[in-house]
């Protein structure tokens, strides 16, 4: 129901906007959030209840809301689980509830079941009894939450980066207060105040229609920060509609912005940025963020129109709006008095009820009184009565005695349509939390109130425990005068007096938890995940002590809200069980985030073709139009294998596989990392960190080299090749370029800063075009006419300087197929030019371009590893069998060595590289697959497999535990296959090199 | 995320630029040869994983990929001082 308009309501009754709330349409005001709008139009059922199906409605205004989940939007738009009291009315908006209330629940059917369904309930019922699996999707279902979005999200999301001196998080009357207190006493800090709601003012709007002075100040203030942030942008930077979700070390701070404009979010096409992360560094952080007021215990306390009474304030204020017509007030502090005071002028009905006796008469009570409203002190709520609306309510005596509450007397009934309550304030200290500040219970305020002291960072206003606004404003600016101090500012601190008791929370009392209500059903302290004081009870008799364990007994503060108004009732209530103090309790941890942040804001614009470099040869555009299939090696990406019309792989890699072997292959290898290494001890160098030996190499020639870690383990293989005494260019495997170029410059600069020798990465300035099979050689003759190819003159493993085509080019005699092979560099622009050359030329001979998947099948002929394939990081040179490469006599102990005669490397049953054939050679065993003994148990696994099309059989490698000393030997290879199950495939374990064996085709037959 | 200084930028960058490196202080034994395996163990493997001020070794991967030593609290994440390699010998007791 919506009052008549106030000038200090804060939404535009010029402006109506047209929304949809599960499939039924509303109107509401520029101003109003959707739950504003929403109570405005008596629409109160929201949601049902998580476990028992119970139909709830708003509890709260703000970011506390336990109930009131809704989606929002459709299709690309669709953003599930939102809070309906954080989301700003626009036209056009539509939402539906996370559970419809409306909709049959079979829940609510079975309500007399509810009492056999406590904590644990699932667990037990269906965990235990193994039949999880088959039930868990339709349990699901009933969650109360919202469904996940289906379809990719539209939207477009920003980070922002932003260094400052002071942030302010919270901008009610205390950031205020605070945020111009820095500004007004320092020339250049730069601050920046975030507050999660769309204007600044906090919880001051409640105070407008009974004082004029909080107006006053506040117009004021506002307009004086307005002026900072128009004036001096550089200096003071203001994020409303943002919430402060995390604080991380280092006073980095992690801000979610949301933009709603009708604009940006009913148009097809998403306009700007929907939501904003601000990253914040600040030096000082001033935290203003306010309390949460806490529910009252009793029965039913969940029925729809049980809210809190700050609430009820603010929707009356701010929005002119209220859900009742007849309302009791509730509660165990004075801020009661002030809810009444102001429904009482806008003429609705109200009772106060409060659990405090009236010894200590304060001048409101008789003030209302004495206007006609009544005010029953020392008694509680025991029961809220009706179904799902409050309709009643029954109460009964109580009294403090001996620090123990008590109810006693006869129930007396009083109807009622909205109750209110308060139980006092939770500071909302998980900011503080966050960055590992740790909480006290303070016995006044009846509240965990922050750690005191901290380096760097105030607390002030209602998180500190004021009261009044009044207090909050003083406190700030006192605050942010030590803050100022800190930053070198101001070198003598101004403090204002504050008023005496500020920090009681207007005559908190203790918490209100008799026994006699605790024991009742359903008194709920967390409403999202239906959590009663029953559970917590149950969870104590099972045996839990610590709040964490309760917590998670109970699943109390599971849900979106992360407990914000239950948490620490139920932390009242378990210490009153536990019959132990609330400060030696404690509170549950509190972590990031502080409330929901969308996926999409985390990614930002690191979506898409930006979540990770594509990196492409400059021959790319070539594989394309040859109908390249690509696959993707570390960021680049390769040709896979080169389909004729009407081809499959397994076709096009035979096809390719005998071109090399018979005729002419050609492949680009540019991706493969190259370093260049230059300086007077770079052969020193490379004979530290490869296990062979270096020092004679000479200039024309090329050296494979194999790299371990200083555990022994092979990391990486490549081909290095000396241009001269000072220079060497070293080849690495494509994935492991970036690692090994680290690792290099480690040694360099962190053990041999005493080398003279310098490195840089050239993979990509280089083109590599391998030329491979027995017709390269007469190849190359009518590529290259500046060097000598005849066999003798340019042997395997040397390299030449030539003009390839005109361009200047080192051609590298290496072979990674056991071909006959030339391996052109070219400057890597020139590449492309080179390779449809190289193509052209090569037509006679029916050159096939092959990728890399008959790249692997070709070196697996020949027995040669891939690193990182057919190796893990725990394989050593031994392993492989490649002892032959491990230098004797080198003086410098190189990377790796020592750990070779650690007797652990040298045990009999260490995984060994084998070859293995299937008895039936047709038989190819998928990768990965285990070899096992006659036992059935696992002795290695299969690491590469392919079929060779030059042998006409099938091949693979497998690490074997004592894998060499088994050559001959027959093993099983298990594969689970999709229709017949497992099959053992018999196979010989053999030499991993298959094909030229005594290594006759690297000179080709010319 | 830290914000880390390095040393030869001389600059505080985000945390994001950088990537650690291990304990410092680890010497590469100077004759492996000469060392028992527990010695040559204590080289390879084990590290103090110190509760407190802890030295230790980052890089400007993304900037000037130089290594340099990091003074950092295991418990806070503060870092208290950052420096180039070799001031070891120099007047901070590194």
């Amino acid at each position: 129901m919506r009052l008549a308009q106030h000038p200090s309501h804060q939404v535009d009754y010029s402006k109506s906007l047209n929304f949809i709330f599960n499939n039924k349409r509303y109107k509401g005001f520029e101003g109003d959030t959707l739950a504003s709008a929403l109570l405005a139009n008596d629409a109160l059922l929201f949601t049902r209840s998580f476990k028992y199906g119970r139909k709830r409605g708003l509890m709260t205004a703000g970011v506390e809301e336990p109930n009131a989940l809704v989606s929002l939007e459709i299709g690309g738009r669709y953003t599930p689980n939102l809070k309906a009291t954080e989301i700003m009315l626009y036209d056009g908006l539509s939402a539906v509830s996370a559970s419809n209330p409306n909709a049959f629940d079979l829940r609510a059917f079975i309500k007399p079941l509810h009492r056999f369904m406590p904590a644990g309930f699932y667990y037990k019922t269906f965990i235990k009894q193994k039949v999880w699996a088959k039930v868990e999707g339709r349990i699901r279902a009933f969650s109360g939450f919202s469904k996940a979005p289906t379809v990719e999200d539209v939207d477009v999301y920003d980070h922002i980066f932003h260094h400052a001196e002071v942030v302010v998080i919270g901008g009610g009357a205390a950031g205020i207060s605070a945020a111009l207190e820095v500004l007004n006493n320092s020339q250049k800090e730069r601050v920046i105040l975030v507050d999660e709601r769309n204007q600044l003012g906090g919880e001051l709007f409640n105070e407008f229609s009974s004082d004029e002075a909080a107006k006053t100040w506040l117009k004021d203030s506002v307009n004086r920060l307005l002026s900072f942030a128009n004036e001096d942008s550089e200096r003071f930077t203001l994020l409303t509609q943002s919430t402060a979700y995390a604080w991380h070390d280092q006073n980095f701070i992690e801000v979610l912005e949301t933009i709603t404009t009708a604009e940006s979010l009913t148009s097809s096409e998403p306009q700007k940025a929907r939501k904003i992360v601000h990253r914040i560094r600040a030096k000082e952080v001033i935290l203003a963020t306010g309390a949460h007021e806490r529910p009252m215990l009793f029965e039913a306390n969940d029925l729809t129109n049980i809210m809190l009474s700050q609430s009820v304030r603010r929707y009356l204020h701010e929005y002119g709006v209220i859900s009742g017509k007849k309302v009791v007030i509730y509660g165990n502090n004075d801020s009661i008095y002030s809810t009444a005071k102001d429904l009482h002028v806008n003429d609705i009905e109200c009772i106060v009820v409060d659990v405090r006796s009236s010894d200590n008469p304060i001048e409101i009570v008789s003030e209302l009184k004495d206007s006609g409203v009544k005010v029953l002190q020392g008694y509680s709520i025991v029961k809220a009565l009706g179904s799902h609306r409050v309709k009643g309510v029954e109460i009964t005596q109580t009294k403090l005695q001996d620090n123990n509450w008590q109810v006693f007397g006869d129930t007396q009934t009083i109807i009622c349509d909205l109750v209110a309550t308060s139980g006092g304030f939770n500071p909302v200290v998980h900011l503080d939390c966050h960055n590992g500040a740790k909480t006290y219970f303070d016995e006044v305020s009846q509240s965990f109130l922050p750690q005191q002291e901290r380096d760097n960072r105030e607390v002030c206003g209602a998180v500190a425990g004021a009261g009044a606004w009044q207090d909050a404003i003083i406190d700030a600016k006192n605050k942010a005068q030590f803050t100022l101090n800190a930053l070198g500012a101001v070198s003598k601190l101004k403090q204002e007096i504050l008023s005496e008791n500020y920090s009681n929370y207007f005559n908190v009392s203790q918490f209100f938890t008799p026994k006699e209500i605790l024991n009742k059903q359903k008194v709920f302290l967390d409403l999202q995940n239906d959590v009663t004081t029953l559970d917590v009870a149950l969870s104590i008799r099972e045996g839990y002590r610590s709040i964490e364990h309760i917590k998670r007994y109970t699943a109390m503060g599971f849900g979106t809200d992360q407990g914000k108004t239950g948490n620490i009732n139920g932390i009242a209530v378990a210490a009153e069980l536990l019959e132990i103090p609330l400060s030696e309790l404690g509170t549950t941890t509190f972590r990031p985030a502080y409330t929901g942040v969308d996926f999409g804001a985390m990614a930002g614009r690191e979506i898409g073709d930006f979540f990770d470099p594509q990196r492409y040869t400059t021959i790319h555009d070539s594989h394309v139009a040859s109908g390249a299939e690509f696959e993707v090696v570390g960021q680049w990406y390769r040709p896979w294998y080169y389909p004729e019309t009407g081809e499959n792989m397994h076709q096009a890699v035979h096809r390719e596989c005998l071109a090399a072997r018979t005729s002419l292959g050609m492949m680009d290898a540019s991706t493969l990392g190259k370093i260049d290494v230059q300086g007077s001890d770079a052969r020193e160098f490379l004979s530290r960190i490869y296990t062979n030996a270096w020092m004679k190499l000479a200039p024309g020639n090329c050296r494979y080299g194999l790299m371990c870690n200083e555990k022994g383990m092979i990391i990486d293989d490549g081909v290095s090749t000396c241009i001269n005494d000072n220079h060497f260019i070293m080849t690495t495997t494509t994935g492991g370029a970036a690692s090994v170029y680290s690792a290099l410059e480690m040694w360099l600069q962190t053990e041999w800063s005493d080398l003279d020798v310098h490195l840089n990465s050239v993979t990509d300035q280089y083109s590599t075009i391998a030329v491979v099979g027995p017709n390269a050689r007469k190849l190359m003759k009518l590529l290259c006419q500046d060097v000598d190819f005849e066999r003798e003159n340019f042997r395997f493993m040397q390299w030449r300087q030539g003009t390839v085509c005109g361009v200047d080019a080192r051609i590298m005699r290496i072979s990674f197929s056991g071909e006959l092979a030339y391996e052109i560099n070219v400057e890597a622009n020139y590449g492309r030019y080179i390779w449809d050359q190289v193509a052209i030329t090569g037509e006679k001979w029916n050159i096939t371009p092959y990728g890399t998947e008959s790249m692997h099948v070709l070196r697996a002929e020949k027995g040669y590893i891939i690193v990182g394939q057919d190796t893990d990081g725990s394989m050593t040179p031994m392993d492989v069998n490649m002892s032959w490469i491990l230098a004797k006599d080198k003086p410098f102990s190189y990377v790796g060595r020592r750990s070779f005669s650690i007797s652990a490397l040298s045990a009999e049953d260490r995984l060994q590289l084998v070859g293995l054939l299937t008895k039936d050679s047709s038989t190819v065993i998928p990768e990965g697959a285990h070899v096992i003994d006659n036992k059935g148990k696992s002795i290695g696994y299969v690491t590469s497999s392919y079929f060779s099309p030059i042998l006409d059989r099938s091949i693979a490698m497998a690490q074997i535990q004592g894998g060499l000393a088994k050559i001959e030997e027959t093993v099983l290879v298990k594969i689970v296959q999709k229709k017949q199950g497992l099959k053992e495939i018999p196979c010989e374990v053999s030499s991993s090199v298959f094909y030229d064996i005594e290594g006759e085709k690297v000179d080709g037959n010319d | 995320m830290l914000l880390i200084h390095c040393p030869y930028c001389k600059e505080s960058r985000d945390q994001s630029e950088f990537s650690p490196a291990g304990e410092a202080f680890i010497a590469r034994p100077k004759s492996p040869e000469g060392i028992s395996d527990e010695e040559w163990a204590d080289y390879v493997f084990y590290r103090t994983n110190h509760k407190g001020n802890h030295w230790e070794q980052w890089v400007h991967t993304n900037g000037c990929r130089k290594y340099f030593l990091v003074e950092r609290s295991t418990i806070s994440h503060q870092i208290l001082q950052v420096a180039p390699f070799g001031a070891r010998n120099s007047e901070t007791e590194l």
